[in-house]
């Protein structure tokens, strides 16, 4: 009996070691350690070597409309107002100019780019893990996140061409001969009128492509769109949202704040040849999992893999075998190049992702 | 001078040495034992060991009479009251920030994910603990006279124990919480003339809301803990009254002399150390096996209520699956005759069945027709739980596990 006591209390013991382990390791720390390495070794001026000094390995959030929302995106993406990381990688890269007129202490991140903003795991605060928050919008379909406040009128017409164009595509097939939105249409289909608050872009996109695929016995018809034009209609139905979403992006403080860094913070900005920016990217790198954002991309939703899936595109089972890794890498950046007239859409992955799914898919073999 | 003040200093040290000693007994109110007679005494002055006989059968420690279920149940809810109070300190039952909350528990407090996980994963353990305990009462006959009464302690913590759980899966405000507890309130509402008027009162209104949140968080947190805390003290101290765990050949109170077995057949062990190695066994198995299932498998969390958006199929938490199945098929016969059924059952069951035989024995031939009984009702409970957890989809409709859902869902 002692000894079985004595056995079952070191598993104790160890799994109560493993506890702590799980508690003190942190992915966000690698991040803030790489981008507070490269920044004090770059410091050279009095006023940069003071705020180096003072840089701590902590959690970082905002909280906007009054302690109401918290985001702890910058708990990571830290370089975003710091001109010197301009040609960075990702999550250390600095953010485009339009901060100057959306800045971040009022508009937040999530406002724009979507994902569970109080998450501080990347898979999870892109909402590609096991959260409810859908997954980021990227590339294109950030035009939808503008539609939120903005319209046609008020933005130049590239930044809502998508949305017109699929509000377009939307009457020319005649969408609303099944469906209703805000009140007009058929019964034949859901209601659609807050699909953008129900559905990810990238199951609305599946959906259009082959609604058998995604829905078992939907009597839905398959449209003859192309890619581009199912990312419009894609763009356009993501800016149908409930009002629960529609409140929460509105913000409250009316005042323009503009935030420019001093001369004198400006660090040198780093080529993308630098040997130091290498080592920092095989650091960062080690995030990504392929099979998780696998799910967390959407890929699960038009292909299938073993037995779980969708049924739009092709399985991917056994893709290893028939593509290689540089084919597959060239197809997941621009499926256009490799997939002409095809409709698999263009997800704007960054290259860790890339280089992540590709790392996956190769080995279904 | 100096030798005195050398001769108090040195005697000074020397009681320092035998401090642990001094500790130790001032503590336990006398030294680690040694012979039977101390280790008696040991069970005797304890708090915690007190509510044990100074002796037990060695047949009541062994692994397959109880499978230690009763211990299982009673650490299960002392974990509950641990992780629970850990929680607390950063749970907001406000309808606009608890899901905030839950999510900054998982992501940014240090343990935050594995107390909850671990809370969760305790409690769904502690209701499949309960249901297996009170069959292993039922099957070992352990009710019968001098037990009526604690088992029917034992079913009031059953209801207890089900008014935790459903109370708690409310507070973490998402999807799944918000209409499961709307499908479980609607069910008691179906009750004739007071089940309205207990809905308003659980509620505190006429729907899920804030007043509900409050409502719930505090049943949840203080009112039916500090009263299952209560009774799982008078449930244990009943144990020990009655005779002990129950034994083929024990004396029974109230059973005919003549009939009772005069020689003790089994092997008797003195509580320290013997039974508190076997609890503590228990204990270490219990807590090995939950903290690596909080380490490894988190806790469902849907997005955050939206009482616009209903699920489909809304499902009450499982253990409340079989009511809503047979709900399915009569409001009135699932939601209120089956329950009110079953309820009367067990709290009359020690009462009319109070023949003394096969007490202790597991499957005893003499009581096989209650044995019938009981596992019938009990086949139709797993068989309606299980036609609701994986055989109901959209709008309740038959699904088999494998076919895909339609539509939205």
């Amino acid at each position: 009996m002692e000894k079985w006591l004595g056995a079952l209390g070191l598993t104790l013991t160890v799994v109560l070691g493993w506890t702590l382990w799980d508690a003190s390791v942190q992915e966000w720390q690698r991040y803030q350690g790489a981008y507070y390495h490269e920044a004090i070794r770059r410091a050279q001026k009095g006023a940069q070597k003071a705020w180096a000094s003072n840089l701590r390995t902590e959690i970082k959030q905002l909280q906007l409309n009054g302690d109401t929302a918290v985001e702890r995106c910058v708990t990571c993406h830290l370089g975003y107002d710091n001109p010197a990381f301009q040609s960075f990688i990702a999550p250390l890269r600095t953010h485009s100019a339009i901060l100057k007129s959306h800045p971040v202490e009022r508009f937040g991140c999530v406002v724009c780019h979507g994902g569970e903003g109080r998450s501080v795991t990347a898979l999870e605060a892109h909402g590609e893990g096991e959260v409810a928050a859908k997954p980021l919008l990227r590339g294109k379909y950030m035009q939808a996140a503008c539609y939120n406040c903005h319209r046609e009128k008020t933005l130049p017409p590239q930044a809502t061409a998508s949305v017109v164009r699929g509000r377009q595509l939307v009457n020319r097939y005649m969408c609303l001969a099944c469906h209703k939105i805000n009140g007009e249409g058929g019964e034949e289909g859901p209601d659609l009128s807050t699909v953008g608050s129900q559905r990810s872009w990238t199951w609305i996109y599946a959906h259009t492509v082959r609604p058998q695929g995604v829905v078992a016995g939907s009597t839905m018809p398959v449209f003859p769109l192309k890619r581009d034009e199912i990312q419009a209609v894609t763009i356009y139905l993501t800016t149908l949202l409930d009002s629960r979403d529609r409140l929460r992006y509105l913000p409250l403080l009316a005042e323009r704040v503009v935030r420019e860094l001093p001369a004198e913070e400006r660090l040198a900005t780093l080529k993308s040849d630098d040997p130091e920016q290498l080592n920092i990217e095989s650091q960062i790198a080690f995030g990504y999992d392929g099979k998780k954002l696998f799910h967390g991309v959407g890929c699960n939703i038009c292909h299938t893999i073993d037995i779980s899936g969708g049924e739009v595109g092709p399985a991917l089972t056994y893709i290893g075998r028939k593509r290689n890794s540089e084919n597959l890498s060239r197809l997941l950046k621009d499926p256009d190049e490799i997939l002409p007239g095809g409709k698999m859409p263009q997800l704007y992955l960054n290259d860790l992702q890339v280089k992540a799914l590709v790392r996956y898919l190769s080995e279904r073999r | 001078m100096i030798s005195d003040v050398y001769q108090k200093l040195s005697r000074g040290l020397l009681s320092a040495r035998q401090l642990p000693g001094i500790f130790y007994r001032s503590v336990f109110r006398g030294s680690y034992p040694n012979t039977v007679r101390q280790q008696l005494a040991a069970v005797v002055n304890n708090l915690v060991l007190h509510v044990h006989p100074t002796r037990a059968y060695s047949r009541s420690i062994k692994l397959q009479t109880t499978f230690g279920l009763g211990l299982i149940c009673l650490y299960l809810f002392i974990i509950e009251w641990i992780t629970g109070i850990f929680l607390m300190f950063y749970y907001e039952p406000s309808t606009g920030a608890a899901y905030g909350r839950i999510l900054d528990l998982n992501y940014t407090i240090m343990f935050g994910r594995v107390m909850r996980n671990l809370h969760r994963w305790a409690a769904e353990a502690m209701v499949v603990a309960v249901a297996l305990h009170m069959c292993r009462v039922f099957y070992t006959g352990a009710y019968k006279p001098p037990r009526e009464f604690n088992w029917v302690l034992g079913v009031i913590l059953l209801v207890m124990t089900l008014a935790l759980s459903f109370t708690g899966y409310l507070l973490p405000w998402d999807q799944l919480s918000f209409w499961a507890v709307t499908v479980g309130t609607n069910i008691v509402s179906y009750a004739p003339v007071l089940g309205p008027k207990v809905r308003f009162v659980l509620l505190g209104g006429d729907s899920v809301g804030s007043d509900a949140l409050l409502r719930f968080y505090t049943l949840h947190v203080i009112a039916i803990p500090a009263i299952a805390s209560l009774m799982i003290n008078y449930h244990i101290w009943r144990v020990i009254k009655d005779g002990g765990l129950a034994h083929p050949f024990e004396k029974r109170a109230g059973a005919d002399e003549a009939a009772a077995q005069p020689t003790r057949a089994d092997s008797v062990v003195p509580t320290f150390p013997q039974v508190v190695y076997a609890e503590l066994l228990v204990f270490l198995v219990v807590m090995i096996v939950l903290m690596a299932a909080s380490l490894l498998f988190n806790a469902p969390l849907e997005e955050e209520a939206n009482p616009f958006r209903p699920n489909n199929p809304s499902k009450a938490p499982w253990y409340f699956l079989g009511l809503q199945e047979l709900v399915g098929y009569s409001a009135f016969w699932g939601g209120v005759g089956v329950p009110t059924f079953l309820m009367l059952y067990l709290l009359a069951l020690p009462y009319f069945d109070r023949i003394p035989r096969g007490v202790g024995v597991w499957f005893s031939r003499d009581r096989m027709i209650m044995i019938s009984v009981w596992t019938l009702i009990l086949l139709g409970i797993l068989v309606t739980t299980a036609l609701g957890i994986y055989f109901r989809g959209p709008n309740w409709n038959f699904y088999w596990p494998w076919e895909n859902w339609p539509g939205p869902h």
